[in-house]
């Protein structure tokens, strides 16, 4: 049960690693620019105020399925944890009880 | 962007600013379109005769009805960010008394004129089509490419031809006076109404490649004296709305 609701936390939070985190901002940023852009210009070049709305609007959603879901391409870079530091000199000679029980 | 409720939101808010950016960018585009706005408007008869503002009224006013003719052509003021304009043709006259106080303006025709990008509203105006063509014009007429537009086969928005147009409302003066005051003029008026940015309503200077409108007023007229009720026919005091005054009721 916990694995699972684990599963699920991880898919609703959909985190991503640093420099998945500098592309999406990128894409962001470019995608949304150059689908306005492409709106207004379109819009104006067939007179049509629809065209604009609408590419308008496509662009937009197409940035929310492109950046929001933890694509894989955003998870290239994933930055390794240290390795657990066992053998500490910190913590040499102190000792952790929880309940009654030693954990350190 | 770490996780996906951030990236929503980051999306999101761009994409905010990209609307306004592009919301801004056609509202100022309009100024590229050019206009060149043509009317002539002309006066056809004025009565006035004497009657109340409703049935249970005990106050005798006067009223004047107007007819005109009018040959717009107003189709430069629809460029692609026009949603739809209003256009009415109003009475002013100047108060001698009161040389120096704004003439009074009453307006005795109007109109909302969709264009053709703007969804159906029953209270858009439906141009009429042009009489005395002969009924085997209308026998032989199929439905063409403007089969449910607002304006005749041949038409387009913008193009406004009245003859003898029976006002849609009849006038008075805040006094309850108007027969017999002179230096009055029939003007045509209208606002654009865009889908997005500025209202703009006539002008009738040049300002870059928008020009004036040409024409769209009468030379100046006098409201005759006052004729008993009873020596003009009601018919003739008749006014007449649009078809869309009159649409879900019979006519």
């Amino acid at each position: 049960m916990d694995a699972i609701l684990d599963q699920a936390r991880t898919i609703y939070e959909g985190e991503i690693d640093f420099e998945g985190q500098r592309l999406a901002e990128y894409i962001t940023y470019g995608l949304l620019s150059v689908a306005g852009a492409i709106a207004f210009l379109v819009g104006f070049a067939t007179q049509n105020i629809y065209q604009t709305l609408y590419i308008g609007l496509g662009g937009t959603a197409l940035t929310f399925l492109i950046v929001v879901p933890p694509w894989p391409f955003f998870n290239k870079h994933p930055q390794p944890f240290l390795p657990p530091r066992t053998t500490n000199s910190a913590l040499q000679g102190i000792s952790i009880e929880v309940d009654g029980k030693k954990v350190s | 962007m770490h996780s996906s409720l951030v990236r929503i939101q980051n999306v999101f808010g761009f994409f905010t600013s990209v609307a306004f950016a592009v919301a801004a960018a056609i509202a100022i585009s309009v100024v590229l379109s050019p206009q060149a706005p043509s009317a002539s408007l002309e006066l056809k008869n004025v009565k006035v005769a004497k009657g109340r503002p409703h049935y249970y009224s005990t106050k005798r006013e006067e009223y004047a009805h107007i007819t005109f003719s009018l040959d717009a052509d107003l189709t430069s003021l629809f460029n692609w960010n026009t949603k739809q304009i209003y256009l009415w043709v109003s009475a002013s006259y100047p108060s001698p008394k009161h040389p120096s106080t704004p003439p009074s303006e009453a307006i005795i025709w109007d109109a909302i004129i969709p264009a053709d990008a703007a969804p159906y509203h029953p209270n858009t105006y439906t141009h009429p089509s042009p009489k005395n063509k002969g009924s085997s014009n209308r026998r032989n007429s199929k439905p063409g490419k403007n089969a449910g537009k607002p304006y005749p086969e041949g038409g387009s928005p913008g193009i406004v031809r009245l003859e003898s147009q029976k006002p849609k409302y009849q006038i008075t003066d805040v006094t309850g006076k108007i027969a017999e005051k002179g230096n009055a003029t029939l003007t045509l008026h209208w606002n654009v109404q865009p889908w997005v940015g500025l209202l703009t309503w006539t002008n009738r200077a040049t300002y870059g490649r928008w020009e004036g409108l040409k024409g769209g007023s009468t030379g100046a007229f006098e409201f005759p004296a006052i004729k008993g009720s009873e020596t003009i026919k009601k018919e003739e005091l008749r006014t007449e709305t649009g078809a869309e005054a009159r649409r879900g009721s019979p006519s």
